[in-house]
């Protein structure tokens, strides 16, 4: 007999198992299907004396070099951008930095206050209860009053610390009289729920043994397993069937440990990324929109050099503070939208040699004198921009290669703009000037960071018209009975800053209004 | 091999000749070697750019020998950056070498768990500038 569940996720990433969390419910059997399998954090890298190789094994960050057990190829011979995704439970937070920042309420209104990209059929304000909730559960530590952003709740925990680095450039940001205020960051900077305090120790990037870095499956999944829900790790959706007229999903073909099986499903929830849920979708969603508009964050990195040790390599690399006087967009200035200048802080002595977030120490004799220089005196700034939707930037499927699944291979298919590149070309220019009026003797810029394609955003945009979009405000899949997408892909607009709250955010209003129509509780959402 | 291999990597990292060990010292150049067996195509890259150096490579001054390097990666970019790469793993994984960049720097010989480092509390007086400046996100609605 063929198992049935109220509720399939495909996907045990950010936004799935924050999903999943959400829409449980007494009487409601909801199964989680993650291609990937777990990672025990507890053993992370960080314990080893080698830790920094992992970075290039282990935990790459691009699944093509990575290649993992769970990892699908992608094809990015188009792609000005390399894939910088994790497929396990727990997602692409288990490889991240656990910078938190929300969208602003202008991100969601691009079209009205700009004339640029279009506006999103919901709110800031709609949101903002759920960023809330999710701000509760990830763990997050902050400091409100931000006067960049909304006034918002407090944070579940006081602000981790700044470093002898970051104070340099919060100096620097005052005597330019620009904006900077420590990062929002899903790093616990005191002990909560069996989560230890973060104790500054900074490759955050390779997991976080104390659990005081959140990711999803830190965060979300013993709650969630808690009320019911079921994962199945290590199980890879292949196939989706449906009813003759192809607008109701009957179930989902897997394959797992054992062999292969199916689920008879009532709804069928996608969490799975653009690349990944596009490797199953793509025959499934006819709308001419599915697939296109891929926004990323095109990043320079721009690095100062400072002629003393700064120790900068105490503390999360990539959750200290921003700088967001770039953000709002400014005619002015040539370009529509806005950047976040983002402080990362320095890294580890092999990762150092190796080029950290620029050119690689030289070989030969030269080598050490560059090294010294370089190791512990480094800070840099991310320019993270806002990118515009362009439907020539896509993801789509490879017409012949397969993975070891079976399943077509993505492509990735994107160019930067010419907006994005005014806007990195005045951001680089803006990075370098707070690091030189931090003190920075020397300034190294990676004009375009090609391990960047972390924040996949756009390919299946939401809309309150199934012309202008692919899904609703819940994310419901137009023109289907029983399909959601509630990853990045339904972003509107890509913001300056990274999306993961967002997302987020987006799963859990979308997860009540599901839980919510089951359970009879509110309108149905469809 | 070994003889050829030391010498190529006393090419790549050869030290300061004072608080710096050059790589093909110590067992850096069998940690280079292990290392490159565990990494896809690395094992092969290494042998290529060994097999292309001259015979008398060794007994060249650092200067020929880094000129001579400097064309082979021209001519194999893909095969002498995996050699470099994984030069640079052994050498920086090395206790010598981290016992080295310890008494330099003050970066510690140990992993960064468990013990981190102090996490002191936040200073708010450091962002009076900052809230003195005001508001400066769009309201929409």
């Amino acid at each position: 007999m063929t198992e049935t569940a109220d509720i399939a996720i495909v996907g045990a990433g950010a936004a799935g198992l924050a999903f999943a969390w959400s829409a449980a419910a007494p009487g409601l059997k909801i199964v989680v299907l993650e291609a990937g399998g777990t990672v025990d954090q507890a053993r992370a890298p960080s314990l080893r004396q080698d830790w920094e190789l992992a970075l290039q094994t282990t935990f790459n960050a691009n699944p093509n070099v990575r290649q993992g057990p769970a990892d699908y190829p992608v094809d990015d011979t188009e792609s000005a951008i390399h894939p910088a995704i994790f497929n396990a439970v727990g997602g692409s937070t288990i490889r991240w930095g656990a910078h938190f920042p929300r969208f602003r309420p202008s991100d969601f209104r691009r079209q009205s206050l700009d004339g640029a990209a279009a506006d999103w059929p919901l709110s800031y304000s709609e949101l903002e209860p759920f960023y809330d909730t999710n701000d509760e559960m990830m763990g997050v530590s902050g400091l409100s009053g931000d006067p960049a952003n909304p006034p918002r709740a407090p944070r579940p925990c006081p602000p981790l610390p700044l470093c002898a680095a970051t104070e340099r450039l919060a100096g620097a940001f005052d005597r330019l009289g620009w904006h900077w205020w420590p990062s929002d960051a899903a790093i616990l900077s005191k002990a909560s729920r069996e989560r230890a305090s973060c104790n500054n120790c900074g490759p955050c990037g390779v997991g976080c043994p104390l659990h005081a870095r959140a990711s999803a499956d830190i965060a979300y999944l013993a709650a969630a397993q808690a009320r019911g829900i079921e994962l199945r790790a290590g199980t890879a959706v292949v196939e989706l069937e449906r009813t003759s007229n192809g607008r109701t999903i009957t179930g989902l073909r897997y394959k797992d440990a054992d062999g292969e099986g199916q689920i008879a499903c009532g709804e069928v929830v996608f969490a799975g990324n653009a690349l990944g849920n596009a490797r199953l979708l793509d025959s499934i969603v006819d709308h001419r929109l599915f697939g296109r508009g891929l926004m990323v964050h095109p990043t320079a990195i721009v690095t100062g050099l400072f002629d003393e040790s700064v120790q900068s390599w105490r503390g999360p690399f990539a959750a200290a503070m921003v700088c967001q006087q770039f953000c709002e967009s400014d005619p002015a200035r040539g370009f529509t939208g806005g950047f976040q200048l983002q402080a990362l802080r320095g890294q580890g002595p092999l990762t150092t040699a190796l080029g950290g977030y620029g050119l690689r120490v030289p070989w030969g004799q030269s080598h050490i004198p560059t090294f010294v220089a370089r190791f512990g005196q480094t800070l840099s700034l991310t320019v993270t921009c806002d990118d515009l939707c362009e439907e020539h930037n896509r993801i789509a499927l490879h017409e012949t290669a397969r993975d070891r699944l079976g399943l077509p291979v993505p492509r990735l298919i994107y160019r930067v703009g010419d907006n994005s590149r005014k806007m990195l070309a005045f951001g680089i220019d803006r990075a370098t000037e707070a690091l030189r009026a931090a003190g920075a003797r020397h300034i190294d810029v990676n004009p375009l960071t090609r391990n960047a394609g972390f924040h996949l955003m756009g390919t299946a945009r939401m809309s309150s018209s199934d012309a202008l979009g692919v899904t609703n405000s819940y994310g419901r899949v137009f023109g289907m009975d029983n399909l959601s997408i509630v990853d990045a892909s339904t972003f509107v607009t890509a913001a300056a800053v990274n999306p993961t709250p967002t997302l987020q955010a987006i799963a859990l209003r979308a997860a009540t209004a599901m839980r919510d129509s089951h359970t009879g509780t509110e309108k149905a959402v469809a | 091999m070994t003889d050829r291999l030391i010498a190529l990597l006393n090419t790549l990292l050869p030290g300061d000749g004072a608080d710096w060990p050059s790589a093909g010292s110590d067992a850096m150049a069998a940690r280079t070697i292990e290392l490159a067996r565990g990494a896809p195509g690395v094992s092969d890259a290494l042998t290529a750019i060994l097999n292309a150096l001259p015979d008398d490579f060794g007994t060249l001054q650092q200067t020929q020998r880094e000129d001579i390097l400097r064309g082979i990666e021209a001519d194999r970019a893909d095969q002498f950056d995996a050699v470099v790469t994984v030069s640079y793993n052994a050498y920086y994984t090395t206790p010598r070498i981290r016992d080295v960049i310890e008494r330099l720097t003050g970066y510690e010989n140990r992993p960064p768990q468990p013990l981190g480092y102090e996490l002191e509390p936040f200073d708010e007086s450091l962002l009076d500038a900052v809230k003195a400046r005001g508001p400066i996100w769009r309201p929409v609605d």
